[in-house]
């Protein structure tokens, strides 16, 4: 064994850090340790189950008892793997014998029990001594508490064989389609299986070697780190690595000149120490001063912020009275806590809602908002120079009627008026989005989008007036007067809120 | 016959050497050290909450019997607060330690070891429901033990670890010795071990310390016999004077 040749970094861990190890050794070789277990432990499991046919139950307690002797191979494993030797399987197979033989009586009977089988195991095995030796070799290890975890470990391993075993069967439980007819009544399940339910026995045993092989590899090899660890701290491997590269560097090409560096120190008498020493001679620059004086600026503002915060709490609680109420607590004041804290609870979900609706307020405006049916938004402003604009900026009633009295007097106004009112019901009516940007051009495209024949006629009608007086100054021909009225009538029947 | 040429397997001295730390690189290219907490720890932890909070719950039932349908209800709520946010309650407020977590010297953290929050504590905690699958957390267990930094379904998706919490060490103490002159210049590794050397010497047997030692007395150009009071007046030297 040469520390150098570790695959791992061996330093002094904490005990729990030392099973995480083992953890991540065993899982570096994950597939030769379940190899290492299974190969004698599964054979074992199907002779004892031939052996005794029509009593599952024993096979898996004597296939239970056996389970320390299973530990040892992987064990064999883990302790050549971690130098870097990994062994084949024939060779590990051929070692078993050996492992086998080393008081396999004690470790069935004494030690069965011993929670902390997994740190015995490496000392028994991998140093190699017996008898005395070995007792008092346990005992040095074990001083100081130095198996601390191992207790721990057993019994995390223990309810986790449960668990995964109980896993298992619940795997294979829920993948039954319930087509399948299987019922089982658990009642009877307790009482024993019949004769036909045997198999069922067996493929449970079965299920809990499978656990096993998952999970005694990781525990052998939580076990291991424990040991490793202990050894580790007891004989500072880590110290002995670091001093042995420091001697490779030292003694390498530098080493001549250290040589002579060294004679040359060890020769000269050391002037600096053989003065009184040169610090007690100014005392403030002195190690106390200095630490005075660190502590006193560590203890001004920037590096401490001196905070006093006065806010409101609860007074002192009140007496507890409800000792005798213990027993019998009168119904009324059950009532009463009862409504105060269903109010308290529906008021707390309704300021939960308005917080939401106050928090996503934009965000509901913009998707789920939706325009009151009666409010009418003013329509926007016409395109165009809006030079001769209706009188009022609320359309009257009866577009119609107002803009046959307008047409004489002022016919602009009056064209003014009847286009306003298109496009007010072109939005409103036919729900044209319109907006300001909108020339009359955009306006008759979108109309014509609609394919309403009359609608485009009246439009284009209107519009071409209209622009002929707005732009060009052209009042529209008088003779136009009642076909545009008229249409404009059958387009819109008489008021506004048809 | 290839087989033995083959033995001293190539693949494990190429393999990066196996340890228990996880390296987190700051952006100012400082590498900080977490301790990644395997299964038993964790198990551990995970059994000293459920007896807590089966305790809370019990002892509500036994004082919220009498109240009738209040105390049920009231009962009922408590049941959704122990189940669903003890966790996080203790992970997101008490430093990613809930009081198993704290008596085991656990704690919750971000990957990048920043303190756990919010989203990432409600995540890990949901996800308990697909971790106990199918029975008594049989997936997590599996994922704990295949996972190099022993992540369970839940932390996997949250992007938490736990980590063994850093305790703070009590200031060791050197052997009383005077201070002697270094006759080389060591690198940071180097100027570790030796004080680690004088600093674990309690625990180190006096066959073992010479025998340490002895490895340096050529460098250090002292007889084996001095080589230990030689390193350990550079240790001295090393920490400074007292």
């Amino acid at each position: 064994m040469r520390l150098s040749d570790s695959v791992a970094v061996l330093r002094p861990r904490s005990h729990w850090e030392a099973m995480d190890f083992g953890v991540l050794l065993a899982r570096r070789h994950a597939g030769l340790l379940m190899l290492a277990w299974a190969l004698p432990a599964l054979p074992l499991l199907a002779l004892l189950g031939l052996l005794f046919p029509e009593s599952p139950g024993w096979a898996l307690l004597i296939f239970w008892w056996l389970k320390p002797l299973g530990e040892r191979l992987p064990l064999f494993v883990l302790s050549r793997v971690l130098f870097g030797e990994t062994p084949r399987l024939g060779e590990c197979l051929r070692a078993l014998p050996g492992l086998l033989r080393a008081e396999w009586l004690t470790s069935l009977t004494r030690r069965r029990f011993s929670p902390t089988r997994s740190f015995d195991l490496p000392v028994l095995l991998l140093e190699g001594l017996t008898g005395k030796e070995l007792q008092q070799r346990r005992a040095v290890l074990a001083a100081n508490r130095g198996k601390r975890g191992a207790g721990w470990l057993t019994l995390v391993g223990l309810h986790l064989e449960l668990a995964l075993w109980l896993g298992l069967l619940a795997f294979l439980y829920m993948l039954l389609p319930p087509q399948a007819g299987i019922e089982f009544d658990w009642l009877r399940l307790l009482e024993g299986p019949p004769r036909e339910r045997l198999w069922l026995e067996h493929l449970t045993n079965g299920l809990y070697a499978l656990v096993l092989m998952v999970w005694e590899p990781l525990y052998v090899a939580c076990g291991f780190g424990l040991y490793l660890n202990r050894r580790v701290n007891l004989e500072a491997w880590d110290l002995e690595m670091a001093f042995q590269r420091l001697r490779r560097r030292l003694g390498g090409v530098a080493g001549v000149l250290l040589l002579a560096a060294g004679l040359l120190l060890a020769q000269l008498p050391g002037p600096a120490l053989a003065q009184p020493p040169v610090p007690q001679a100014s005392p403030p620059l002195g190690r106390q001063a200095a630490r005075a004086d660190i502590r006193t600026l560590l203890g001004q503002p920037p590096f401490r912020q001196r905070e006093e915060i006065i806010r409101w709490r609860l007074g002192d609680p009140p007496l507890a009275t409800d000792g005798g109420s213990r027993t019998a607590v009168p119904a009324d004041l059950v009532q009463r806590l009862a409504r105060t804290l269903e109010a308290l609870l529906w008021l707390a979900v309704g300021a939960g809602a308005l917080v939401l609706a106050w928090r996503y307020r934009d965000w509901l405006a913009a998707f789920a908002g939706r325009r009151a049916p009666g409010t009418r938004r003013t329509p926007a402003a016409a395109p165009g120079r809006s030079t001769p604009r209706p009188a009022s900026p609320v359309p009257p009633s009866d577009i119609a009627a107002e803009a046959e009295r307008l047409w004489n007097d002022a016919p602009g106004q009056a064209l003014a008026l009847l286009y306003r009112g298109l496009l007010e019901r072109l939005r409103e009516d036919y729900r044209l989005p319109l907006n300001e940007a909108d020339t009359e051009g955009d306006i008759l495209r979108r109309v014509r989008r609609l394919e309403r024949d009359d609608l485009q006629h009246l439009a284009e009608t209107l519009t071409r007036h209209w622009r002929n007086f707005a732009y060009g100054g052209h009042p529209p021909p008088a003779d136009q007067k009642d076909g545009l009225l008229a249409a404009w009538r059958a387009q819109f029947g008489g008021g506004s809120t048809a | 016959m290839p087989a033995p040429l083959a033995k001293p397997s190539a693949d494990t001295f190429r393999q990066p050497l196996l340890d228990t730390r996880h390296l987190v690189e700051t952006p100012e290219g400082i590498d900080l050290v977490l301790h990644p907490a395997g299964l038993v720890p964790r198990a551990l932890a995970f059994a000293v909450d459920l007896t807590i909070r089966g305790t809370i719950l019990l002892l509500a039932f036994l004082a919220l019997g009498p109240f009738g349908e209040l105390g049920m209800g009231l009962a009922s709520l408590l049941f959704f607060l122990v189940t669903w946010w003890y966790m996080v309650l203790f992970e997101v407020l008490n430093q990613g330690c809930t009081p198993g977590k704290q008596l085991l010297g656990l704690q919750v953290v971000h990957d990048d070891g920043t303190p756990v929050g919010w989203a990432a504590s409600l995540t890990r905690n949901l996800l308990r429901v697909v971790d106990l699958l199918p029975f008594g957390y049989t997936l997590g267990i599996l994922s704990c033990l295949a996972h190099p930094t022993f992540k369970r379904l839940g932390d996997l998706a949250a992007g938490t670890l736990v980590i063994y919490r850093e305790r703070p060490q009590p200031r060791p103490s050197l052997p009383e010795i005077d201070a002697q002159p270094l006759p080389f210049a060591p690198q940071a590794d180097e100027r570790r071990a030796l004080l680690a050397f004088a600093e674990r010497q309690a625990g180190l047997s006096a066959g073992r310390r010479r025998e340490l030692a002895g490895i340096l007395a050529g460098p250090l150009r002292v007889p084996e016999e001095q080589a230990e009071a030689r390193l350990l007046g550079i240790a001295r030297e090393l920490m400074g004077p007292p």
